[in-house]
């Protein structure tokens, strides 16, 4: 029997392979080369960390030990697996893709170094849920961090791009730092590098450095999930670096922020009080809702779907903080459903933020140009890289039947249960978060329904768009296993629910499959499961058990039952829905087939455009337009958008030439990176005047030192 | 806004009893002068200052495409105080075989050039005197919605390409109802080097209200006309 | 400032460089090209004068170019005349800004070029005109069919605004319900319009083309229907023209009737601009009342004068038919108890905070602005700037009126609201004067046309109104230039929708109550 430490194994064999294969093969090979060993590795961990996930194998292994440190393992338990699955899931059409979208820097870059560093990639991101201490952890961090941040830079000769990567790298080992620190304190109060030693050294831990732990490693891990403010880096470094590594960096690397917030704060030093969960709830609130609004005003369309990312991290702490509240207070089976919610969440984002990003990448690549202000209309040229980006943009709209629904609609309901909390300052707190992520949902349909509509819809609006290529099945092919996927996550919830709830079991001690599935595919007029009989009655009615006869599981409603009060707290089935709404679609097009069109001749006319005499592409509505008004309700927030106006006129009246520049100034850095930056100058503005270069001035300051030493001396003393 | 309400209450209804009976209210049409037997004819049609009186032997004709209703003939010949004015060109009627509006009509109301006063008084056909709706007449902004193209002035250059997507724009069936003696004709206007001879230099006009302007119940006895629920009044 | 102190004081600063002619309220000044822009920035900028416009005449060898002002004295032509060769002039809106609209006309009329105007080009003539059309010359053949247009399948209109995702919305030229021909370009990043641009003359008939040549009979029809909402004053304003040129003196009764006319049709017009104001606020009763109001105003014209719109009634001499005094003084009891209900409605709309929400602080325009671009009728009055010709320069039978001026300063939409009503009422009251008063005879007499040029004008309902008639030696109309208040005030029209959203455009352009007709002639 294969194990999944023997696949793991295979997998880095192959990775390995690749990598040292790679340098020997023909440049126009590399593509195809890449995307071989790609998709065979992700295919193969995802055996791996299924086996792990789905079958519950889990395993542990000794590697090496370290002079004076300790030794290094492995382990793998459900929570890893399910990070190594999906980093497998979208490595799988990613790779894919590479192979026909590398062969565009064919002559100006190294494809043969790209290859390296995207395997490279791939391994440490693997391992690092896979790492049972910390030690090997901080290496595969590290590897990690230093390979994405190569291929942030790969075309490292554009400006932009070395300082976006700059950036990205100097946030993230400031937050490696302060991730170091956390796991020093852990570690030296469990005595052992190793996590199980951490885990059973830790008890007793004074609340203070409970405190300090978790606000570092939210800190530390929080710079990787993007949260707000720490998420300068994201809206520069995503958009820049080649497309599929775009996707990979919001798929993927993101969730491995996540990871570390859970690895130290639910498993390593289970968070006790309510405190921290509320800081991870209002800071993931706060994050969704700025990046959202980023979102909706952007216009380029990588950076758009960069800070949607953004908000997408918030959705996923949200509904974590909401999660570790209920825990803290007691509500374990609430816990369950939050974190259900959480990682559901994240599992969707990977999924559609992966198809988005490769979707929006084909539209550089076959374009040129990915600002919607000069896009438009590629439906007529690329229709199935505009079905895939509609399937995305609905599923991230959480519109019913993709996934996004789904995992939104359970983190809101989650929110809502607050009334089941005591502590009314936690309340507001949860209706604030709530509010927020609401307003947040729709902010976010505008801001998909710009991005779609503005790129695929309407007229070419430049030359560039109007000049469009045809994507290549290459391309094509990994978004659409993507869109499928989109729509599986998002009627199958009934499926994904138990999966996750496994993972988290260990932690919340409780069960959100039997709070969310009820059992109606098992329940009979004999064996009830547990079950209410009138309620199993009543469900059966409304067609709850359709199904029973040939699929497995537990049934197709997720539902949350309250008390006797109210029996039905929420409810909802996208597989049911789903079937409707293809009935539905199907009587309107068979209706409309039958009795209208077959009667009718359809004549197509050039559209009204109201007598013009040409109606040019710039006539036409753009990005900017769209999202204007967004941009004057939260004025407050884009404030101070640098706007010059300059008008060239002629004596006065006529006015020739009016031209405005918006330069908007990210809100996270305006509130903390510009006044940290003026503290810094000002600062060393000071220092500088201690300079005066006279003698006098510094012996001075030595008797100064010297009185400051004597008397710190005698206090000690 | 309760006190609009009440003022609207106020008011009353207004409503003209057309097409149901006859409108007997002053003021409502200019007139126009009525053609048949008289004394001198070529001295009375030599007076009309755009041609339209034509002398027939003994008696005089009018050519409704070109009266402007000015006063000149009002000394000669008897002028007749009605409105049902709108007429079916005769290659129309051989065209039209069904009446497909008999309970709603769509207009689009396009100026090609007109002077103000017909556009007027089509729109009069929307306040509480004429109220058109509730005979299920509507203006409707977009080609896309319209049966009929209603269309006034004298058809100039610049709007030539702009009705002709229009009228490309609308489904079929659809018509055309020339409003005015200038979409008639092209009245005075008309044609020189930037105006026209009416509507019908777009496609063939299924109804003329002709008249400078055409008081508000003679384009209601066009619309109805179109609708197939009035009849064209024959001129003796 | 009186014309003689105003020539002495021009002959200070030019000395014999201008040639000054002085009669009876007309100051004729002629001078160099060189000279010109000198003499009519001292007239606009410092003696206060209006301008009324440009009047460009081909004559066989030469060209004249007369630049009306006025004061409240008198006219006042700046005159310049050239070799037909040359086809070069100085533009002067750098200065007067209001002749802008007016250099850009003659440039695709009469295919001059002034020098120093940034925008000339594609303004009465749209681009499917080849260039060198120039249909007021006299060459051009008016009634022959145009037929070699240019196809200009990549054409895009002159834009201004620029900043990464401006677009410009495209409104018209067939837009809305029932609405004259007019294409705006709203130049706009969404939201706030930064630039309104409208195209017009989709409507133009080249009617002052087609009157050449004709009688005065025929060139009157024209100048009546050419703009059927305010037909009278515009035939009015011609029939003053033309008898000046005949230098006749029309009878003491006809005088009174035609300003007794006059104001009805200002009521009239006034009335159908609120209900337009009403419409689109959205205001349905408000509406309503309005047009049972304009209804009415219609069937009183129509009973009294045989017309809905007034056509016909003006002719050279007097009128063409005479009415009772007992029917003038039904119209005046009509018209005032029209005028009640006016002020009923007007109670209603100022009690009505949403209809207010979207006329005040809407639309503005300030007096400097209406002054510069030379804006005229109840628009400038709005903006606080009014010259209203039946006081400023009385003409036909006001100058034995008494008129209380109507005047408002904030130049929003609420102003011009105002202004509306009061004129309104004010117009009413004038229906009653002259009703109380009117002298007995004869409302006609025949003119005896001769050869000979004049100017005619008056305050037409949106404003002022000039007919500038030549003559020649058969009677006939020889040139004829009509500057409407639409013309002048579509020219300012940009001002006021500038800066404000696109959901107040629509208000904005009720406010304005413009007419394309009018300007398109």
């Amino acid at each position: 029997m294969i194990t999944p430490l023997d696949l793991i194994t295979a997998f880095l064999g192959i990775i390995a392979i690749g990598i040292a294969v790679v340098p020997f093969i023909p440049e126009r090979r590399v593509p195809q080369a890449l995307a071989a060993f790609g998709s065979l590795a992700a295919i193969v961990i995802m055996w791996a960390s299924g086996e792990t996930l789905f079958a519950g194998h889990t395993f542990h292994a000794w590697l090496w030990t370290v002079p004076g440190l300790g030794r290094m393992s492995l382990a793998m338990d459900r929570i890893g697996a399910l990070f190594v699955f999906i980093t497998g899931l979208i490595y799988l059409p990613v790779s894919i893709f590479s192979a026909g979208y590398i062969p565009r820097y064919t002559g100006r870059y190294s494809l043969k170094a790209f290859s390296a560093w995207y395997l490279a990639l791939f391994a440490s991101i693997v391992f690092i849920p896979v790492c049972g201490d910390i030690l090997s952890l901080l290496v595969v961090w590290e590897v990690m961090s230093i390979t994405s941040y190569l291929l942030v830079v790969y075309e490292h000769r554009e400006e932009r791009n070395a300082r976006a990567g700059w950036l990205m790298l100097v946030m993230s080992e400031a937050g490696t730092l302060a991730m170091v620190i956390a796991l020093l304190i852990l570690a030296a109060h469990g005595g052992s590098l190793d996590f199980a030693g951490i885990r059973t050294g830790i008890a007793g831990l004074r609340s203070g450095t409970r405190w300090a732990v978790f606000l570092l490693s939210f800190f530390g891990f929080g710079v990787k999930a993007g949260l707000f403010p720490l998420n300068i880096w994201l809206p520069r470094a995503h958009p820049v670096a080649p497309g599929n590594i775009s996707a990979l960096l919001s798929g993927v690397i993101l969730n491995l922020g996540i990871y570390g917030i859970v690895r130290v704060n639910m498993d390593l030093l289970p968070i006790t009080s309510v405190g921290p969960g509320l800081v991870v709830l209002i800071v993931g609130a706060i994050t969704a809702l700025v990046g959202i609004l980023y979102a909706t005003v952007e216009n380029d369309l990588k950076t758009m779907l960069a800070h949607s990312s953004i908000e997408n991290m918030g959705i996923v702490t949200t509904a974590l903080g909401a999660g570790l509240v209920f825990l803290a207070a007691g509500h374990a089976t609430l816990a369950a459903i939050a974190f259900v919610a959480a990682f559901y969440h994240m599992i969707n984002h990977s999924v559609y933020k992966g198809l988005l990003f490769l979707g929006a990448s084909t539209v550089d690549m076959m374009t040129g140009t990915r600002s919607m202000d000069r896009l438009g209309g590629l439906i007529h040229r690329m229709p199935w890289t505009a079905l895939a980006f509609l399937v995305g943009a609905m599923s991230i709209s959480a519109l019913p039947p993709f996934n996004g629904f789904a995992s939104e609609w359970l983190t809101l309901q989650s929110i809502l249960r607050s009334v089941e909390l005591s502590s009314i300052g936690v309340k507001v707190a949860f209706a604030l978060a709530g509010a927020m992520l609401a307003l947040t949902a729709a902010l976010a349909v505008t801001a998909f329904v710009k991005a779609f509509a503005m790129t695929f819809l309407g007229h070419a609006r430049s030359e560039l768009a109007n000049n469009a290529k045809r994507a290549t099945k290459t391309l094509i092919v990994p978004m659409l296993i993507l869109a499928s996927l989109c729509l599986t996550l998002g009627v199958t919830p009934t499926y994904v629910i138990p999966t996750l709830d496994r993972a988290f079991a260990t932690y919340t001690h409780a069960s959100a499959t039997d709070a969310l599935v009820p059992p109606f595919f098992l329940a009979t007029k004999t064996n009830l499961h547990g079950l209410p009989a009138d309620f199993v009655h009543d469900f059966s009615d409304l067609g709850a058990q359709s199904g029973k006869n040939f699929l497995p599981g537990r049934g197709l409603v997720v539902m949350h039952r309250g008390g006797e009060a109210n029996p039905v707290v929420y409810a909802m089935s996208p597989a049911y829905t789903f079937i409707v709404l293809l009935l539905l679609l199907g009587l309107a097009t068979g209706g409309v087939w039958l009795f209208a069109a077959r009667r009718r001749r359809v004549v197509r006319r050039a559209e009204w455009d109201g007598g013009v005499r040409r109606l040019t592409p710039s006539m036409t509505y753009t990005a900017s337009g769209f999202s204007q008004p967004v941009r004057v309700i939260f004025q407050s927030v884009f404030h101070p958008a640098v706007e010059e106006e300059s008008r060239r006129a002629t004596a006065g009246h006529f006015r020739l030439a009016i031209r405005r520049v918006h330069r908007d100034v990210y809100l996270p850095e305006r509130l903390v990176f510009h006044p940290l930056t003026r503290l810094a100058q000002w600062i060393a503005a000071c220092c500088a005047r201690m300079q005066n270069g006279k003698l006098n001035t510094y012996a001075g300051y030595v008797f100064i030192v010297l009185i400051i030493v004597i008397i710190v001396g005698i206090v000690i003393w | 806004m309760s006190q609009w309400v009440f003022a609207g209450l106020k008011a009353g209804i207004v409503t003209t009893p057309y097409p149901r009976r006859e409108d007997h209210a002053h003021g409502i049409t200019p007139g126009r002068p009525r053609g048949g037997v008289v004394a001198s004819p070529e001295e009375i049609a030599s007076h009309c200052p755009v041609g339209a009186l034509a002398a027939t032997g003994e008696g005089i004709t009018v050519d409704r495409g070109r009266c402007i209703h000015c006063p000149a003939c009002r000394a000669d010949i008897p002028w007749e105080e009605t409105y049902e004015w709108a007429t079916v060109p005769p290659e129309a009627k051989e065209a039209e075989v069904e009446r497909p509006f008999r309970r709603s009509l769509h207009v689009l109301v396009v100026d090609a050039g007109d002077c103000g006063a017909c556009l007027s008084e089509v729109g009069q056909l929307n306040n509480p005197y004429y109220n058109m709706h509730r005979l299920g007449f509507f203006i409707t902004p977009t080609p896309r919605k319209a049966d009929l193209l209603l269309l006034v002035g004298p058809m100039t250059e610049h709007m030539k390409l702009a009705v002709e997507k229009a009228y490309a724009a609308m489904p079929t069936p659809k018509r055309v109802m020339a409003v005015g003696t200038c979409a008639a004709s092209g009245g005075i206007f008309g044609s020189s080097f930037v105006a026209g001879h009416g509507a019908n230099e777009v496609g063939s006009v299924d109804v003329v209200v002709p008249g400078c302007p055409p008081p508000p119940l003679a384009i209601l006895h066009g619309l109805l006309l179109v609708a197939g629920r009035a009849q064209e009044v024959v001129e003796r | 400032m009186e014309l003689n102190k105003l020539e002495k004081t021009l002959h200070d600063r030019f000395f014999e460089r201008l040639t000054t002619r002085i009669s009876s309220s007309f100051l004729d000044i002629e001078c160099s090209t060189a000279d010109l822009i000198e003499v009519s920035a001292m007239l606009f900028n410092e003696q206060a004068c209006a301008f009324a416009g440009m009047i460009i005449e081909e004559e066989d060898v030469s060209w004249s170019l007369r630049y009306m002002f006025y004061n409240d004295h008198g006219m006042i032509q700046v005159m310049i005349a050239a070799s037909h060769d040359q086809t070069e002039f100085p533009s002067i809106s750098a200065h007067v800004h209001a002749s802008d609209w007016h250099e850009r006309a003659a440039e695709d009329l009469f295919g001059l070029s002034f020098s120093g105007h940034p925008r000339l080009g594609e303004f009465i003539l749209h681009e499917q005109w080849p260039e060198g059309t120039n249909p007021m010359r006299r060459g051009f053949d008016a009634r022959a069919p145009f037929s070699h247009w240019e196809s200009r399948p990549d054409w895009e209109p002159p834009r201004v605004f620029d900043s990464p995702g401006a677009f410009s919305m495209p409104i018209g030229p067939i837009y809305s319900g029932i609405a004259e021909s007019v294409h705006f370009q709203l130049e706009t990043i969404g939201e706030e319009i930064v630039r309104v641009i409208p195209r017009l003359f989709y409507k133009y008939r080249a009617v002052e083309k087609l009157a050449q040549g004709r009688s005065v009979g025929e060139a009157l029809l024209l100048a009546e229907r050419f703009n059927g909402t305010s037909s009278f004053a515009h035939a009015f304003s011609f029939c003053q023209a033309v008898e000046k040129i005949a230098e006749v003196e029309i009878p003491q009764r006809a005088r009174r009737l035609r300003a007794f006319l006059a104001e009805l049709e200002r009521l009239r017009h006034h009335v159908a601009a609120l209900q337009g104001i009403c419409s689109s606020t959205g205001l349905a009763v408000a509406a309503s009342q309005a047009g049972i109001l304009e209804e009415e105003m219609l069937r009183l014209s129509g009973v009294f004068a045989g017309h809905r719109y007034l056509f016909g009634l003006a002719t050279p001499g007097g009128l063409t038919r005479d009415f009772t005094d007992e029917e003038c003084r039904n119209v005046a009891g009509t018209a005032s108890s029209i005028a009640q209900r006016l002020n009923k409605l007007e109670r209603l709309l100022t009690r009505s905070s949403s209809f207010l929400d979207r006329l005040e602080r809407v639309g503005i325009v300030t007096k400097d602005d209406a002054l510069r671009y030379g804006l005229v009728g109840p628009i400038a009055r709005a903006s606080g700037s009014g010259r209203d010709l039946r006081t400023f320069l009385p003409y036909g039978g006001y100058e034995e009126l008494l008129l209380s001026p109507v005047q408002e300063e904030e130049g929003d939409g609420y102003a011009r609201l105002r202004v509306l009503f009061s004129e309104a009422r004010e117009s009413s009251r004038l229906l009653n004067d002259i009703a109380a008063d009117l002298p007995s005879g004869d409302v006609c007499v025949p003119v005896e046309m001769r050869a000979g040029w004049a100017l005619g004008w008056t305050e037409a309902p949106r404003g002022a109104a000039f007919h500038w008639v030549r003559i020649d030696d058969a009677g006939n109309v020889a040139e004829w230039r009509i500057i409407p208040p639409s013309f002048v005030n579509w020219h300012g029209f940009h001002l006021a929708a500038e800066g404000f959203a696109f959901q107040d455009f629509p208000i904005i352009l009720a406010t304005f109550g413009l007419s394309a007709a009018e300007n398109d002639r």
